[in-house]
């Protein structure tokens, strides 16, 4: 202890002489910025910044330095402590203490202008975001290396200049945008760079980072030993936070769930067509099936021959509910072409859905224990399965003109799910809402399509009542979700968080295991931190932060 | 006659030379050639099972249909003679293949012992019997109806049908760690078998029968293919020189059309099904050359293997255009009719002009059974 004690202390002189040359320092090792720091559960505070040596205390304070504190991801861990960091390399950018920051939802730290302590974090209690959603506010930033005063040009310079970090990201890793704004006559003057450039594009991850460094029914959520690309409390470019954007598209291609969703559109699309009302068409043209439907035939045949062909990407490694997006677009294309009339086509769809769904199927009952991306308490996830064989069933309906015992057994089998999902109803309660979970409400009204054909093939009081509660529970539902969403994208202004699955580092990086010994040296942290006066924190916090 | 087999590498043969009827020569040339011609295992069958699959294909082709669609009367002019001429060069090869296979079974049971209970090698015990059948079905001096059709049928179907029993036997039995582990995309083979004897028998008018055979195959095609599809860890127990034998995802779903045609008497949406679904699988597999690159280095017999599911496909293809007629269809037709027999004759050229490289200078299941999974096959 007492030597922890020492050690911080002049880990904090260190600091104080250390600075100086570490603004020098800083300027040249452009390579680090692009990895952050993963957030620090609540115990080690500040303390667990001094890991072993100044050395990697200064890899600590380059590193990503973020312009604002490090923020708290999502609330599912632990309350991760937010510590302040120089956040800029060319000059000493300190934080403004804004005092509303601890009364945001997820963020809480300390900055040079007020002593919040680390001791103090632990004491303000982290109101546990509402939904894990956070906001990260841009910060004003202040250079305090060169005046004393807030400098407003240089923060609308710099807020101005291209944040390179998001450069990987970018299609041609920034260069189309250069080039555009050559073009736009901007001038060449060699911007002061915010962050690191990044001179060649993030490597992809291979399949099991995915599964190691997120965690969540849907690899939404960061786990705590890991980090991420990009700036963890800057608001993200707004099309790398749009699920399924542009920029990031090959990100999330390899991410095992989201690929998945690279089907929705089409799908979506699908159902239009399905749907369309007779005032506006009576018959769709029989080309438009073909055009629907070769993105989805395209995509198959990359992610099914993946599942085949075996590597990173089979299935007994990736096979998670969300792959019944990419066999249900299958039997709706089946279901479109035979009310279009065609006749090869849907089967040839149907074929091919109904074998990798027998193959999906069979994977996921035989992974489900131990799958470790669903948890056990139910998921939205789930109602996926209901949604391959209500749509099949409508589908052999269509195809072979009569509602026969092809129908009616996949009707049955979809009947038994959703029955049996509901009847959990307990365990769909308290999750983060998100725009993904639209996907999980056509299933709903899918198995509601169904039973009202099913109710018009066999006429009674049970099967009459059975389709009206379905399809009043998913309108229900859809309405619900409709003025969800409209209420997170115009009030709370939180639609689109910042993406963290697709900005996963390649590996594991070296400074994770440091933190993880930290981590588990929690209760030392402790310790350390209660032998610590207050006096002293807030002193080393202000002479290290002020400068 | 006693019979010493040495489990040894080169050369052994001077002793069994010695029991053969042969003129008794003990030159090294001779003792050579003799053993390899006793290294001839399993997988060389994958070239009478081409070559009998293609001479029904043009039987096939050559059928009288009903489709006035121009493709299908120039398909029609294939000369007669032609096709006699390749049926008899099947029968040729095929019964030198067995004669060989013969011998190495006398002369080296020990490797059969070895290809038994090799999971790749295990498959290929199939090979002959099926392209047995593939010969028997498309013969033009016989007729389903005869009674030495029907004979021979059965003495064909009667080992395969054990085989099955074993080899099926095993896959349950013996835990699922059997199959999860050596399941691998020759297992096919297997099913392929079933399919054929079924076919055969329903060729003849024997409808339960291949009924029950055709249920036995495609229980078993359905565990195999979902067994396949989730690779389990630990099921890469292919060499990568053996990828062509992927092709054979999609020869059973094809042979699976085929034979659910023969038995229903119309290629209805359950053979369509199968069929479209060999063409996505084939689809799948075609577009992704870089899994087949380092087969495609050297010359080898697994080369071969990607003949026979081209052409049952192309099988498959003929009959769905005869059903459901159109301009479309018969254009599939044609091309994987041409594709198949592209290959073929390209294999047949490497064949004649690389034949060293084909001959087996070691026998991949010399060695003990254990160690058989080194082994590839491929020579």
């Amino acid at each position: 202890m007492v030597e922890n004690k020492e050690f911080q202390a002049s880990a904090m002189q260190g600091f104080q002489e250390e600075l100086p040359s570490l603004l020098t320092a800083v300027q040249s090792k452009v390579d680090g910025f692009d990895t952050i720091p993963s957030p620090r559960p609540e115990n080690t505070t500040f303390i667990g910044l001094e890991i072993k040596d100044i050395e990697s205390q200064i890899n600590v304070i380059d590193i990503p330095s973020p312009d604002s504190p490090v923020q708290v991801i999502k609330s599912h861990h632990a309350h991760s402590l937010s510590i302040s960091m120089p956040s800029s390399p060319s000059g000493l950018y300190i934080e403004q203490d804004q005092g509303d920051l601890i009364s945001q939802r997820s963020v809480a730290n300390g900055t040079n202008g007020q002593p919040n302590l680390p001791i103090n974090f632990k004491v303000v209690n982290f109101e546990q975001p509402k939904q894990g959603i956070f906001h990260s506010q841009p910060m004003p930033l202040r250079n305090s290396h060169a005046k004393a005063t807030p400098d407003q040009q240089r923060m609308l310079r710099s807020s101005r200049l291209r944040d390179k970090r998001y450069d990987s990201f970018k299609t041609w890793s920034g260069k189309l945008e250069r080039q555009i704004s050559n073009l736009r006559g901007k001038s060449q003057e060699t911007e002061e760079i915010i962050a690191a450039e990044a001179p060649e594009p993030e490597p992809l991850p291979p399949v099991d980072r995915y599964f190691d460094a997120l965690a969540g029914p849907e690899l939404e959520t960061l786990r705590e030993s890991e980090q991420l690309v990009l700036p963890e409390d800057k608001k993200w470019p707004f099309l790398l936070r749009f699920p399924i954007s542009s920029f990031a598209v090959r990100r999330e291609y390899y991410h095992p769930i989201r690929v998945n969703f690279f089907f929705a559109p089409w799908i979506a699309c699908l159902f239009l067509a399905l749907g369309v009302p007779p005032s506006v068409a009576v018959n769709l043209h029989g080309a438009l099936w073909y055009v629907l439907m070769t993105p989805i035939l395209c995509l198959e045949l990359k992610i099914y021959g993946q599942w085949m062909s075996g590597g990173q990407r089979r299935l007994s490694k990736v096979a998670n509910p969300s792959n019944h997006l990419s066999i249900v677009g299958n039997f709706v294309g089946a279901l479109l072409g035979a009310s279009m009339g065609l006749k090869e086509g849907p089967i040839f769809f149907f074929a091919i859905g109904l074998a990798h769904y027998s193959v999906l199927f069979v994977t996921l009952y035989q992974r489900l224990p131990t799958n470790e991306t669903l948890p056990k308490e139910l998921h939205p996830v789930f109602f996926l399965f209901v949604a391959a064989p209500s749509v099949a069933c409508m589908a052999w309906a269509k195809i072979t003109g009569e509602f026969g015992y092809g129908s009616r057994i996949s009707y049955f089998i979809a009947l038994f799910l959703y029955v049996s999902l509901a009847v959990r109803i307990n365990f769909f309660r308290g999750f983060r809402f998100s725009l993904a979970w639209w996907a999980y409400t056509f299933p709903m009204t899918g198995a509601s399509i169904a039973t009202i054909r099913y109710a018009s093939e066999v006429d009674n009081p049970f099967t009459q009542s059975l389709s009206v509660a379905l399809s009043g529970i998913s309108t229900i539902t859809v309405t619900g979700l409709l003025l969800s969403t409209v209420i997170h994208a115009f009030v709370l202004h939180d639609l689109f968080p910042n993406d963290i699955s697709i900005a996963i580092t390649e590996r594991r990086t070296k400074s994770n295991n440091n933190y993880a010994h930290v981590r588990t040296a929690s209760s030392d942290a402790k310790d350390i931190e209660t032998c610590l006066s207050k006096q002293d924190t807030e002193e080393a916090l202000n002479k290290m932060f002020v400068k | 006659m006693s019979i010493v087999v040495v489990e040894q590498p080169l050369p052994p043969i001077t002793v069994r030379v010695s029991n053969f009827t042969a003129p008794c020569m003990n030159s090294k040339k001779l003792d050579r050639d003799l053993s390899i011609l006793t290294r001839f295992h399993g997988g060389y069958f994958r070239i009478s099972l081409s070559l009998c699959s293609q001479a029904l294909l043009w039987k096939t082709l050559r059928k009288p249909t009903t489709d006035d669609h121009a493709l299908r009367h120039i398909v029609r002019m294939l000369p007669s003679a032609a096709f006699v001429f390749l049926w008899s060069f099947a029968l040729f090869f095929l019964v030198v293949l067995c004669v060989l296979y013969a011998v190495r079974c006398l002369l080296r049971f020990d490797s059969i012992k070895a290809e038994f209970s090799h999971h790749v090698g295990v498959n290929y015990l199939f090979a002959p019997w099926i392209s047995w059948l593939l010969l028997l079905q498309c013969t033009p001096f016989l007729h389903p109806n005869d009674i030495s059709y029907r004979l021979l049928w059965l003495v064909f179907s009667v080992p395969i049908l054990v085989l099955d029993v074993k080899i099926y036997g095993q896959w349950f039995t013996e835990g699922r760690k059997y199959l999860s582990t050596a399941a691998n995309p020759t297992s096919h083979i297997t099913v392929i078998a079933n399919l054929v004897v079924a076919a055969t028998a329903a060729g003849m008018g024997w409808r339960e029968s291949a009924m029950c055979v055709f249920a036995v195959g495609m229980a078993h095609y359905l565990v195999l293919f979902v067994t396949l599809y989730q690779r389990f860890v630990g099921s890469d127990s292919l060499s990568p020189m053996l990828r062509p034998v992927f092709f054979l995802f999609f020869a059973a779903p094809s042979m699976a059309s085929l034979t659910w045609d023969s038995i229903s008497g119309t290629f209805d949406t359950t053979s369509k099904m199968l069929f479209f679904l060999s063409l996505f699988l084939f689809a799948g597999l075609v577009l992704r050359p870089t899994m087949f690159k380092r087969s495609m280095r050297r010359f080898g017999v697994a080369w071969w293997a990607y003949s026979f599911p081209l052409t049952m496909l192309a099988l498959a293809a003929t009959e769905y255009a005869e059903k459901v007629k159109g301009g479309v269809p018969n254009t599939m037709m044609l091309l994987l009719s041409l594709l198949s027999l592209l290959v073929t004759f390209t294999l047949v050229l490497f064949t004649i002009l690389k034949t060293t490289h084909l001959l087996p200078y070691e026998d991949p299941f010399s060695s003990m059974p254990t160690s058989a999974h080194h082994h590839d096959l491929q020579h």
